[in-house]
């Protein structure tokens, strides 16, 4: 461990198991799927491949989102939409 | 509130108009504190009370956005959604600094020419290096490296706060997905019966 951290370079570092670990670990809690799972099994590149995969898919609904509410704005355009959105935030 | 203050004092060399220049990594991960305060804030993501906050932010800077703008307004209505999100993050993690500095068209691009030359050398001088476990490492490096991309203003920040910042990252991106269901829901009903699953039956009484 030690010999690899003193060939660090500046730029990008390799990864220490230690660092494995934290990611595992720390990601683990984050994604949906894997936190059901058994926790031995998962290796980091799974996990980072999830956490991937699950970003994109937040991303994707987002734009999903925005595309529907830009509808939704062009065509209800009423003080009892805004109205009842308020109240509902409000309460 | 007063804790955050310290830590963007800490870090002004972590704005993105200061980060190209420094060639070492200057993003220092300060200990089990600042975890504790990431941790706290990831928490905020989940409350109730921020996806309300954001939620009206969002339709209020949606509703002036629509008086003035006319052109692809999904994508606007995405912009401003992260927009919003970026500014109720208050600073304190690199990804809404990075979005928020893209909003104002400041450097990023510059910033971007510099990244790739340096990738591309780091690749050159690696290869030869690694003999043995060609698929092991790399693989690991090369999925953080795509994770690094996926989170804004991530794509060349250490390790340890790459993973904080896309814990924090994804929290508020699930909390956007939940206001912004949230709220096409509430103007899908018409304004005469929104949903009462979330928000209670306060409405209708």
């Amino acid at each position: 461990m030690s010999s690899r951290r003193s060939r660090q370079s500046a730029s990008v570092s390799r990864i220490s198991d230690d660092q494995i670990i934290e990611l595992v670990s720390k990601l683990r809690q984050l994604l949906p799927e894997i936190r059901d799972r058994r926790s031995d099994k998962v290796s980091a590149s799974k996990v980072l491949q999830e956490t991937c995969n699950y970003i994109r898919s937040l991303h994707r609904e987002v734009d999903d989102l925005s595309e529907r509410l830009s509808q939704l704005l062009a065509t209800i355009d009423s003080d009892s939409a805004e109205a009842a959105i308020i109240r509902s935030l409000i309460m | 509130m007063a804790s955050l203050i310290p830590n963007l004092e800490h870090s002004p060399d972590t704005s993105p108009e200061f980060k190209r220049k420094k060639r070492r990594k200057t993003d220092e991960t300060p200990g089990p504190f600042d975890r504790n305060q990431g941790s706290q804030r990831i928490k905020r993501w989940r409350t109730e009370r921020e996806q309300q906050i954001y939620s009206s932010k969002l339709i209020e800077a949606l509703r002036r956005s629509r008086r003035t703008s006319s052109s692809a307004p999904a994508k606007e209505v995405r912009e401003t959604a992260d927009r919003v999100l970026a500014v109720s993050a208050k600073g304190t993690t690199r990804w809404s600094r990075a979005i928020l500095a893209s909003r104002l068209g400041v450097g990023s691009k510059t910033m971007r020419k510099h990244k790739r030359a340096k990738v591309t050398a780091n690749r050159r001088l690696r290869k030869p290096e690694i003999n043995g476990e060609k698929r092991k490492l790399p693989a690991v490096e090369r999925k953080l490296k795509v994770l690094g991309r996926l989170v804004p203003g991530c794509r060349k920040v250490s390790f340890s706060n790459l993973l904080e910042e896309t814990s924090d990252y994804i929290a508020a991106l699930e909390m956007q997905v939940r206001a912004m269901t949230t709220i096409t829901a509430l103007l899908a009903g018409g304004g005469t019966q929104p949903p009462t699953d979330r928000l209670g039956s306060h409405i209708n009484s």
